[in-house]
């Protein structure tokens, strides 16, 4: 089976004036096959979101290749960007903060269908649809983000999400900023439309506990490296690094 | 959504927040009543503000001439609302085309970063690097006075202030996860800086302009009392101020009146303008 997604030695370098050289994500690779789900888990500063935000392509590339389809999306910009987020779509950590203050979670779920020409009044009846389907009711659409709880607000998250019908969803920790219950609750949201939908999945976490029954494949990163690969079983049983061995006796 | 648990400090927030909506519309009110005058001066100046009469001129104000009448004979009230006219009318001119400009050269700058960046921030840089008021009588003298002069000569000292609000507005904007979620919804850059990014940074550039009109119009009549604004016969009230200035001790009403006109408007805007602000400061309202 082709990839979905290929990551060649992904490497951001953040290199401001007056500070030293950062490298906060060196050299790594790895691919997304189409219907998977493949587990980022690591400590906070490992560069989970930095590589996220690389994939998404929301920060810039500084070495390696990106493909999405077989097509290289490393350096493209305008149209051909615009072209790969029909693809590729993210969920991010703090739900309220990934809404506009100023603009209804109505208005945020259409506004990649409204970027596609599609009319207001279909629009409105999609986002309508999509929250029903994220377990939401219609009079969300005219709520506020700070009108919602963070709970209903990741819902909204991803429906908007989802609106365009990707092939990759980038979960950045979205269930990191909600209690235990409502975060069992999100999980299973993003399972049902995994499977409906057959939407490849990239689920970043630091919890290994949570990424284990939900992720087919597992990656471990540490300090910008990857340190372990693998299914979350084998990973757990037969941890190669000391890194991963103490992530795995912290959750047991 | 209303909480049942009313901390003092939450009441006290909410009798401020009040206080200040109070003090809001009043003031609201106080500028429309003034911009009411403004728009309508021509109509109801009773005299024609530039009739002369010789036989009447320099009278002490009367019921027939409410302010005096000035040397020409001509009826200073008719003249002072005039003259008001034209000097609000150009300072709302004149902050209306800094807000725009200088919004638009901050957000643009901010955005997209880079040479574009570097080259406006200098030229913005050169416009501040001079004390204000001079570089403007500078510019206006080269020009050649004339209002149109003096209007474009305040606003080249004073958008740069206005470049750099929307520029470190737009900045922490940008780096917002909502800007990232509409980046991924396909838009492209000019629409989501008209759709999320201005609307988000515009909030404390209206403050700024609001408060701006009251110093504009005394900068504006200021280069109109040093002969670089409106010309004679236009009636402008620095202009006015600035003709009768020789007459303070012997006809002291053709300088008050207009004085206090500028005072009263200048003192209307700014009492908006601060009002506006503590209406718009977080620390007054309570988002919940
Ligand atoms: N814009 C930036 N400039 C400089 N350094 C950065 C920048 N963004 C991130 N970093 C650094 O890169 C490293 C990785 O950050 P990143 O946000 O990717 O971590 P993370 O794994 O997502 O952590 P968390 O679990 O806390 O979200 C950190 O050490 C951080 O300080
Ligand atoms: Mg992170």
């Amino acid at each position: 089976m082709e990839p979905i997604l290929t990551a060649d030695n992904l490497t951001k370098i953040f290199d401001e004036k007056g500070k030293e050289k950062f490298t906060a994500v060196d050299h790594i690779s790895f691919q997304l096959y189409p219907g998977e789900t493949l587990g980022i888990v690591g400590e906070s500063g490992s560069g989970k979101s930095t590589l996220a935000k690389m994939i998404s392509r929301l920060t810039d590339i500084t070495e390696g290749n990106l493909f999405l389809c077989g097509k290289e999306i490393t350096r493209v910009k305008g149209k051909a960007l615009r072209r790969a987020y029909e693809d590729i779509q993210m969920v991010f950590q703090s739900p309220a903060a990934s809404f506009d203050p100023r603009r209804t979670l109505g208005d945020g779920i259409g506004e990649s269908l409204r970027n596609h020409g599609v009319s207001k009044v279909n629009v409105q009846k999609e986002a309508v649809r999509l929250l029903k389907e994220c377990g939401l009711s219609p009079e969300f659409a005219d709520r506020y983000p700070h009108e919602v709880s963070g709970g209903q607000c990741q819902r909204a998250a991803i429906a908007r999400a989802l609106a365009i019908r990707p092939k990759i969803l980038i979960c950045d920790e979205a269930t990191s900023a909600l209690d235990v219950t409502v975060q069992q609750q999100i999980m299973e949201l993003l399972g049902r439309m995994r499977e409906e939908r057959e939407i490849a999945c990239i689920f970043i976490c630091h919890n290994l506990g949570l990424v284990q029954s939900f992720c087919d494949r597992l990656l471990v990163m540490y300090e910008g490296k990857i340190v372990e690969e693998g299914t979350p079983d084998e990973v757990i049983k037969n941890p190669r690094s000391d890194y991963t061995k103490e992530l795995i006796e912290a959750v047991l | 959504m209303r909480e049942d648990k009313k901390t003092p400090s939450v009441r006290k927030l909410r009798v401020r927040k009040s206080h200040i909506k109070t003090r809001l519309v009043l003031f609201l009110l106080l500028t429309a009543a003034l911009m009411l005058t403004v728009i309508f001066a021509q109509q109801i100046c009773p005299y024609d503000p530039n009739a002369q009469d010789t036989s009447i001129s320099l009278q002490p104000p009367s019921l027939e001439h409410l302010a005096g009448t000035d040397r020409f004979g001509r009826d200073m009230f008719s003249r002072i609302l005039v003259g008001l006219q034209t000097s609000v009318l150009s300072t709302l001119c004149l902050v209306v085309i800094i807000t725009v400009a200088g919004t638009a050269a901050g957000i643009l700058c901010g955005y997209y970063g880079g040479i574009l960046d570097s080259v406006v921030m200098r030229i913005s840089d050169v416009c501040l690097a001079f004390p204000g008021l001079v570089f403007a009588l500078a510019i206006a003298s080269l020009l050649g006075g004339g209002l149109h002069n003096a209007v474009f000569a305040l606003a080249v000292i004073s958008w740069p202030k206005y470049a750099r609000i929307a520029r470190s507005q737009t900045l922490s904007v940008k780096n917002t996860d909502y800007i990232s979620a509409a980046r991924l919804a396909g838009g492209n850059s000019i629409q989501i800086i008209i759709r999320h990014v201005l609307p988000n940074s515009i909030g404390p550039i209206l403050v700024t302009s609001m408060l701006d009109i009251g110093t504009m119009l005394m900068e504006l009549a200021g280069l109109s009392f040093l002969g670089l604004g409106a010309q004679p016969p236009t009636a402008e009230l620095g202009n006015m101020m600035s003709g009768g200035r020789s007459m303070l001790q012997t006809y002291p009403w053709v300088i008050i009146g207009p004085g206090i006109a500028i005072f009263a408007a200048v003192v209307i805007f700014n009492l908006l303008g601060d009002t506006f602000r503590d209406y718009l400061d977080p620390r007054n309202s309570r988002r919940n």
